[in-house]
C-alpha cells in the first residue's frame, strides 16, 4: 500500500491533482479496526473504503484480492481483474503492473496497456447462479455476525464458499475465523489445489493483449 | 503488510447478541443497507406493502407494472406477486428477485431477507464494459459513487488483512 500511496502523490506532482483518482476498497469483515491502521500506517491520502461486504468484489466479478480494474473519463473499463501488486510478490506479484498503469495515467487512450472493449468483456469472470447467490449468503452472514450470531454466520460463510467455490476471497475471510488463521494449512492447501487443478490464483497478466 | 496477514482472536467474534427484529416483523438486507420492516406477511416468501417496496428498491406500483425510473415491469394479476389481504395491498418481493433473476438467500427462523445484485444493473459491463455503479461510504463518510468519477481516470483496487 505504501507502494501505490508513493505512485499516486508521484501522478498528482506530475499531472495535477484533479486527473487521476484511486479508490482503495478493503475487502474485509474486520471493518476498521483491522484495515484502519492498515490504510493510517500508508499515510493514505486517496479514497479508502472499509468494504465489509466484499461489494466491490461482487459488482466488478473479483474472486481474489488485490484486484483492479481501470476505469476511464468516459466510464470505460480498460484492463480488468488482474493480481493488483506493485512489486514482486510470492503470491503472483511483479514489477510490471505498476509501471503500466503509470504509462496509461500519463498518457490515456494513446496507452499500449489500454484494452479494448472486446477485451474487457472477454476477461471479465461469467458467475453462474450459484456463483451470484454466494454473495447474498455471505451478506447475510455478515448480518448475523454484526448482530452477535456467530454460530449464524459462520453457517452462511460457508454456504457462501459451497455455492462460489473458486472465491479465494469467500475462502481466505472465513479462515480468520478459524484458529489458523488465513494464511495457515487451510491456505497452504488451497494454493496447492488450485495449481494441482490447473486453476489461477490471479488471471495471467499479459500486457501486450490489446 | 505481512504481519497483517494472521488470525485475530480477539475480534473473531467482537459483537453482542442482540434480539433480531424485536421491534419489526421481518428485515431485508439490499444493497448494502439493513431495512427493519414492521408489516410484512411471511407465508410463502415475503410480502411487502408497496410503500416498503418503494424504500427498500425504488420500485413503484403503477398501473403499467413495477416502475423503476423508464423501466416498467409488467405485473399481471395471476403473476402470484400481488394479493389483497386485511384490506392491505401485499407485494411479493421474494417472487419479484425471481422474475429479475435477482439472488435471494432468506433465515426463516429470524426471517432475515437478503437480496442479491439485480444482473440487469450490470449488463453494460458484460456487454460493453463499462464500469458498473456501486454506492459506499468512505472512511471520511463520504458517499463515493462510480458515477462520480466520470471525467477523471480512476484506478478501482481492493486489498484486504488477511
Amino acid at each position: 500500500m505504501p507502494v501505490w500511496q508513493r505512485i499516486y502523490e508521484d501522478l498528482q506532482a506530475e499531472l495535477g491533482d484533479s486527473n487521476f483518482v484511486i479508490i482503495s476498497a478493503a475487502q474485509d469483515t474486520g471493518g476498521e479496526a483491522v484495515v484502519g491502521p492498515i490504510f493510517d500506517a500508508a499515510n493514505t491520502t486517496y479514497i479508502q473504503i472499509i468494504d465489509v461486504d466484499h461489494t466491490i468484489s461482487t459488482v466488478f466479478n473479483f474472486l481474489n484480492v488485490p484486484s483492479a480494474a481501470w476505469v476511464d473519463e468516459s466510464g470505460k473499463i480498460v484492463r480488468i481483474d488482474e493480481g493488483t501488486y506493485a512489486k514482486i510478490h510470492p503470491f503472483g506479484g511483479n514489477d510490471v503492473y505498476a509501471p503500466a498503469l503509470i504509462d496509461w495515467v500519463r498518457n490515456g487512450e494513446n496507452s499500449e496497456y489500454v484494452q479494448s472493449a472486446a477485451t474487457v468483456t472477454k476477461n471479465i469472470r461469467v458467475l453462474s447462479t450459484d456463483e451470484l447467490k454466494a454473495e447474498a449468503a455471505f451478506r447475510l452472514g455478515n448480518f448475523f455476525r454484526s448482530q452477535g450470531y456467530a454460530e449464524k454466520a459462520e453457517a452462511y460463510w460457508e454456504q457462501a464458499r459451497t455455492l462460489n467455490p473458486d472465491s479465494v476471497n469467500y475462502i481466505r475471510q472465513n479462515l480468520t475465523l478459524s484458529e489458523e488463521g488465513s494464511a495457515g494449512e487451510a491456505f497452504r492447501g488451497l494454493m496447492t489445489s488450485y495449481v494441482e487443478g490447473g486453476k489461477h490464483y490471479y488471471r495471467p497478466l499479459d500486457l501486450t493483449e490489446k | 503488510m505481512a504481519a497483517a496477514i494472521m488470525a485475530y482472536p480477539d475480534l473473531r467474534h467482537p459483537f453482542e447478541k442482540k434480539s433480531i427484529n424485536r421491534n419489526s416483523s421481518a428485515s431485508v438486507l439490499y444493497a448494502g443497507k439493513v431495512f427493519a420492516l414492521t408489516r410484512t406477511l411471511t407465508d410463502n416468501g415475503l410480502w411487502v406493502t408497496p410503500e416498503d417496496l418503494t424504500v427498500i428498491n425504488g420500485f413503484e406500483l403503477k398501473p403499467e407494472g413495477a416502475c423503476f425510473e423508464s423501466l416498467c415491469i409488467p405485473i399481471k394479476h395471476d403473476s402470484g406477486l400481488l394479493k389483497q389481504e386485511d384490506g392491505q395491498q401485499w407485494f411479493n418481493l421474494t417472487s419479484f428477485a425471481e422474475l429479475l433473476e435477482q439472488p435471494c438467500v432468506a433465515d426463516i427462523e429470524h426471517k432475515v431477507w437478503s437480496f442479491g445484485e439485480v444482473p440487469a444493473k450490470r449488463q453494460g459491463m458484460i456487454s460493453d464494459a463499462m464500469a458498473p455503479d456501486f454506492e459506499l461510504v468512505d472512511r471520511q463518510g463520504q458517499v463515493i459513487r462510480m458515477s462520480d468519477y466520470k471525467g477523471k481516470k480512476a484506478l478501482i483496487i481492493t486489498w484486504s488483512s488477511w
